[in-house]
Parts: C-alpha cells; structure tokens; sequence
C-alpha cells in the first residue's frame, strides 16, 4: 500500500479514463437521453393530437355557427315572404271590396236616377194630361162649345211644347 | 384518472435506487478511512494504490482515483435511472422538470457552441460534465478526487484529441495535412505543436485547478494549525491543542476550491472541448465533398 507520485504518467490508467468516459456516454445516451426523448416525443404528439382536436371542434362549431345563420337568415327571408303575401292579399281583398261598393254605390246611384227620370217623365205625362184636361175644360167653358177633340189636342201639345221649349231655353 | 399519489411499489423502487445511488459512494469513503495511512503533518501525495496489475509496456496501479471513478459510474448509473423513473408525458414527476431541464439546455448549449451538424454530441458534453464535475465534488465527502490524478483527466484530453483529429480527417487525409500549412507555409511547425499542446493544455488545466486546490487547502490548513498552537499554545492540557483558527476559513476555502472552481473546471473542460471539435472541423469543405459525391455519383 503506497501513493503514488503526485505527477505520474501511465497509459493504461489513461486508456481506462477515456473507457470509463466512454461507457458513462452510452450510459447517459441510453439511460437518461432515449427515455426522455421519447417521452418528449409523445408528449408533442399529445400536443398535436390536442391540438388537432381543437381545430376540429373549432372547425365543426364554425360550421354550425354558419348552418345556424343561414337557416336564421332564411326562416326571415320566409317571414317576410309570408308578411309580404298577407299584406297583398289583404290589398287585394280591400281593393276588391271597394271596388265591389263602389259598384255598388254606382248601380244604386244609376238606378235611383234612372228611378228620377222615370218619376220626372211620369209626373210630366201627369202634369200634360192634367193641363190639357184643365184647358180643356178651360177652353169648354170659355168657347161654350166644342172643340173638336183632337185639334184641341194637337193645339195644347203644341202650347205645351213651347212652353216646354221656352222653358228648355230659359234653362 | 389515477390519483397523484405514488404507489407503494413505486416508492419502493424509488428508495432502492436512492439506496444504490449512496452504497458506492459509503464503500468509497470506507475503503478510504481503511487503507489511508494516518497523516502526519503536510503531505501532498498522489492517489492511494491498492494493487498493482502487471501489464506490458507498464505496469497498471489500480489506484484510489481508478476505483473512485468506477464507484461514481455505478452512482450515475442509478441516479440515471432514479431521474428518470416514473417518467410520464402526461404527467410529470418532480426530477423529470429537472431532467428536461437539464437536458434541454445542454442541448442548447451544444447546438449554440458546434452548430447543428454536431447536434448529437449533447450526451457526450453532458457525460464529460457530470464526470468531471462529479468527480471533482468528491472531495466534499472525503473522497480523493479522481480529477486531481493526471492520468484521469489525461485519458478525456486524449479522447477530446482524437475525436478533433477524426473530424479533421473527414475531409481526407491530404485536407488535413494541408491544414497544418495555414494560414502560412512557415507556421508549420507551430501548427504542428499546437496541435498536440491542446490536449495537453487542456488535461494540465484541468488536474492542475483541482490538485492546486487540495494543495492550497492542506496548505492554509496546517499554517492555521501552526498559528493556533502558537497563539494558544501556552493554555494548559487540552485547550493548548485546541485549533481554534482552523473554525471558518478552511470552510470557505473549501466552498470555493472544492465546488466553485471543480464546477468550473468540468464547464471549462466541456466548453472547450466543444469548441475545439467544432472549429476544427472544416465543415463547408466537408459539405462541398459531399456535394461532388453526390454528384459523381
């Protein structure tokens, strides 16, 4: 049992350092290296996947997102249809209605002054045959004598027709 | 979901890993207190030898730095496995943050310092840190340090040396010759000691920081004890003996020479060796050679 000198040179210690360097290299490669590289290597897959995931659900939502606009957008576009619809049904039905009254209204009009005319032209017949009766009589009385009944006629028809045509331009 | 807490099988492989991890070292420190010779005043000596083997050319002393740094790869070996035991990429363990720490800036370390092509280097920087700066650390458990014998450091300078002489030569055997004539034809033999003073250089740097420090520290050590017996030698009995100034400054001595300046060293030698590799390397010439092969071919 000695020491040994404090600098000494031999080979074979060296070549046992530089094997002892090496087998801790492997040692580190294998025992510490790959098992954490590995793992790392999982854990970016991992992240990936989770990634991934996200994307897609991110992806899906987005679509949902849209579906659920567009069927939101068309579901007014029919509202609006329908209110349109209703509103010009309801214009039509109005406007028929009216015209209907107004119709209506014209006809009653017509008829009541067709009705007018006829009373008007009755009552004038009337009125002629009640004047020329009563000039008639008139003129019985004043002449004493008779009048041939026809000319006596035709004489008032003309004085009324005057008196009607006076009467016209007097207008 | 499992819950957090660890089985009982778990820890049970944990504590025989942790145990593992601590038997080489007590054997070292009990082969240490067995066969070191009592000391008796200042004595800077090299390692202890326990046997010698014969061998040709030289005979091989299976010495106190040889058996330390077996003892210490038995050690990595488990602390590797303790490390990275239970290692999981969903859920990760305490050590495993180490770990991936660790590992992730040695990684950085190497791809800043020789470029990506020696990406693959990492583990090797990262045995010859651990290596030196455990051995180094040594010391603080009483143990000779392996760093401090010549041969040790002598043997990684030597590997360093050809693993820069194997990249070199990847260019061809002409390439490296002409390499030795650069800049200048008449630096030549400059380049040519250089080239053998970097390994050299770097095993000397290496042991000489660790030796010096046991050397200053036995140094200041026996100085304080010489001033204490003088200051209180005249007490009687045992007060007399009592190292009172030995209490303090051999502890800080310690922290720097012992931790700081071994954790230094295995930085140092690491860094270096990453840098000589690297830039001895020619890596644009080697890429053109590929290059024609490719096309050759």
């Amino acid at each position: 049992m000695y020491s040994s000198e404090v600098i000494s040179v031999n080979i074979w210690q060296m070549i046992i350092s530089i094997a002892n360097l090496l087998i801790l290299f492997f040692m580190l490669k294998k025992f510490l290296y790959k098992p954490v590289q590995s793992m790392l290597a999982r854990r970016q897959e991992i992240i990936n996947n989770d990634f991934e995931e996200a994307r897609k659900a991110k992806d899906d939502a987005e679509k949902s997102r849209k579906k659920y606009n567009e069927k939101l957008s068309a579901a007014q576009a029919e509202a609006d249809v329908i209110v349109s619809d209703a509103k010009a049904k309801a214009q039509r039905k109005s406007d028929k209605l009216i015209a209907n009254a107004k119709e209506k209204a014209d006809e009653i009009m017509d008829r009541a002054k067709a009705d007018a005319e006829l009373e008007k032209k009755k009552a004038e017949a009337d009125i002629r045959n009640e004047i020329t009766e009563v000039s008639t009589l008139l003129s019985e009385k004043i002449l004493e004598r008779e009048i041939n009944k026809d000319d006596h006629r035709k004489l008032i028809d003309s004085f009324i027709e005057n008196l009607g045509d006076s009467y016209d331009g007097n207008q | 979901m499992k819950s957090k807490k660890k089985s009982s099988k778990f820890r049970l492989v944990d504590g025989f890993l942790l145990i593992m991890m601590i038997i080489p070292i007590a054997f070292g420190m009990t082969l240490h207190i067995l066969f070191n010779p009592p000391s008796n005043g200042i004595e800077i000596a090299g390692p202890l030898v326990y046997f010698t083997i014969p061998m040709p050319i030289q005979p091989l002393p299976i010495s106190e730095s040889q058996v330390n740094s077996w003892l210490l790869l038995i050690s990595v070996f488990f602390l590797c496995l303790y490390l990275t035991h239970g290692i999981s990429a969903k859920r990760p363990t305490k050590r495993q943050h180490i770990v991936e720490w660790g590992i992730e800036q040695i990684d950085k370390l190497v791809s800043d310092n020789m470029g990506e092509f020696f990406k693959d280097f990492a583990p090797f920087v990262a045995a010859i840190m651990i290596l030196s700066a455990f051995s180094s650390l040594m010391t603080l458990v009483g143990l000779y340090p392996p760093t401090s014998d010549l041969n040790i450091v002598g043997g990684w300078a030597l590997l360093v040396f050809i693993l820069i002489t194997y990249y070199k030569l990847k260019c061809g055997f002409v390439h490296y010759l002409k390499s030795f004539a650069e800049p200048v034809a008449f630096l030549t033999p400059l380049n040519v000691i250089s080239e053998f003073a970097t390994p050299v250089s770097m095993a000397f740097r290496h042991y000489g920081n660790i030796l010096s420090g046991s050397v200053i520290s036995v140094l200041v050590a026996a100085a304080l004890q010489g001033l204490s017996s003088m200051v209180l030698g005249k007490l009687p009995g045992f007060l007399g003996q009592f190292p009172l100034l030995q209490i303090g400054l051999p502890a800080v001595l310690s922290v720097y020479f012992d931790i700081f300046s071994g954790l230094l060293q295995a930085f140092i030698f690491a860094m270096l060796t990453m840098l000589y590799i690297s830039s001895g390397f020619p890596e644009e010439d080697y890429r053109q050679k590929l290059k024609r092969k490719v096309t050759a071919n």
